[in-house]
């Protein structure tokens, strides 16, 4: 498991909006994003970066304290030690009070065409 | 058909997996003595805790980029993937092999008349066992084999295509004709589990799990310490493989279907009760 520097998200909100500030959690740690742009408003853009420096076993965005959060897409970029950056891109999911949703991914094995 | 084929291919579905319940804090608080009251010497007062509310996590599916998709065509694509610990390559192909059932073949003596793709791989230098299923066929080296996968890789995919234009047959149809039904699998499947892997593995609070069987393949979860176990990729190879491919030789595929990063602390799990 690499060590994880920085990672940025790029959340584009579906049609309900999502909390002003959201947190993420690493391993069951939440934690405040330290970078913020744009917002959580329906069909807008957040772009949050969090700098764990640390090992993600969990790396989860916290589900709003209340109502539901539509998310369109995320575009997740990770920058790890000792590697090139890498990004994934996730479709639309939606959580509630009582729902996070997994922000980490690996690396993904390469495929070759044969 | 794996969920990681899936991804590759057509991209992962959505899903959500219950959270497992946070911990309790191990805080202990000091006492003078123990009372009839008080919980055992050793035990933690956990009467004043409110039990954390149990969370969920959900899994968005995974898009996958342009270049990753797969169009249909007259030429074959095959992809490669060498699996993390350098052990087998799994080439997926952009149409099927072999529904409905799976051939797992340990050489070729095995594959005669049985498989004459699997005859064809074998007949590549390293090639050890093959597996085929689905989109997929599944490669493991020979212990003696000093070749990496980079040069084998390019062999096997057109060994796969010359065959995809042959009238031949992936696996015979006497092979597959004589596969046991599902549920006489299921039964000695579920008897090797019983009798042989759990109480093996029950010394570090393991627990292997059958959850189906489609054909002859069979899809298992590792619970208990063996979820999130570093070693639990070993434990699958020589200890649960060999063990049902000796009393369930007409086995195909097996697929460990276990989230191992599930759980708030997947790789630091509880010690078992009485060790904390």
């Amino acid at each position: 498991m690499p060590r994880l520097n920085t990672f940025t998200l790029e959340i584009k909100t579906g049609e309900n909006a999502g909390p002003e500030r959201p947190q993420y959690s690493i391993n069951s740690f939440p934690l405040d994003f330290d970078e913020s742009q744009g917002s959580a408003a329906p069909g807008a853009v957040l772009k949050v970066t969090g700098t764990p420096q640390s090992f993600p076993h969990t790396l989860l965005l916290i589900g709003p304290s209340e109502g539901c959060w539509d998310i369109e897409s995320v575009h997740a970029t990770y920058d790890c030690a000792d590697e090139d950056p890498y990004t994934i891109h996730l479709g639309a999911v939606s959580l509630d009070d009582n729902s996070d949703l997994n922000i980490w991914y690996e690396r993904p094995a390469t495929a070759f065409d044969v | 058909m794996p969920s990681w084929f899936k991804k590759v291919f057509t991209g992962g579905a959505g899903k959500a997996v219950p959270e497992q319940e946070e911990p309790l804090s191990s805080d202990v608080s000091i006492v003078d003595a123990p009372s009839q009251e008080s919980p055992a010497l050793g035990q933690p007062d956990t009467s004043d805790y409110e039990q954390p509310k149990a969370r969920e996590v959900v899994y968005a599916p995974v898009i996958m980029s342009e270049d990753e998709q797969s169009a249909y065509s007259e030429e074959v694509r095959v992809k490669a993937r060498v699996e993390g610990d350098y052990q087998s390559c799994v080439f997926m192909v952009d149409r099927p092999l072999l529904k409905g059932s799976s051939v797992w073949l340990p050489g070729t003596e095995w594959a005669k008349d049985v498989s004459p793709l699997a005859e064809a791989l074998f007949a590549i230098e390293g090639v050890g066992t093959v597996l085929i299923h689905d989109f997929t066929v599944t490669l493991t080296l020979t212990q003696e084999n000093r070749r990496s996968w980079e040069e084998i890789m390019k062999g096997v995919g057109a060994a796969i295509r010359a065959h995809l234009k042959s009238d031949d047959p992936v696996v015979s149809q006497e092979f597959l004709d004589a596969l046991p039904p599902e549920d006489e699998i299921r039964s000695r499947v579920s008897k090797v589990i019983e009798m042989e892997i759990n109480p093996g593995i029950a010394s570090h609070s393991g627990v292997v799990t059958l959850e189906r069987v489609d054909g002859n393949s069979v899809y298992i979860t590792m619970g208990g310490g063996c979820q999130g176990c570093a070693a639990s990729a070993i434990t699958l190879r020589q200890g649960i493989h060999t063990a049902f491919r000796k009393s369930v030789p007409e086995l195909g595929a097996i697929y460990d279907e276990t989230d191992h990063t599930a759980g708030t602390n997947p790789y630091f799990s509880e010690l078992p009760a009485g060790m904390a």
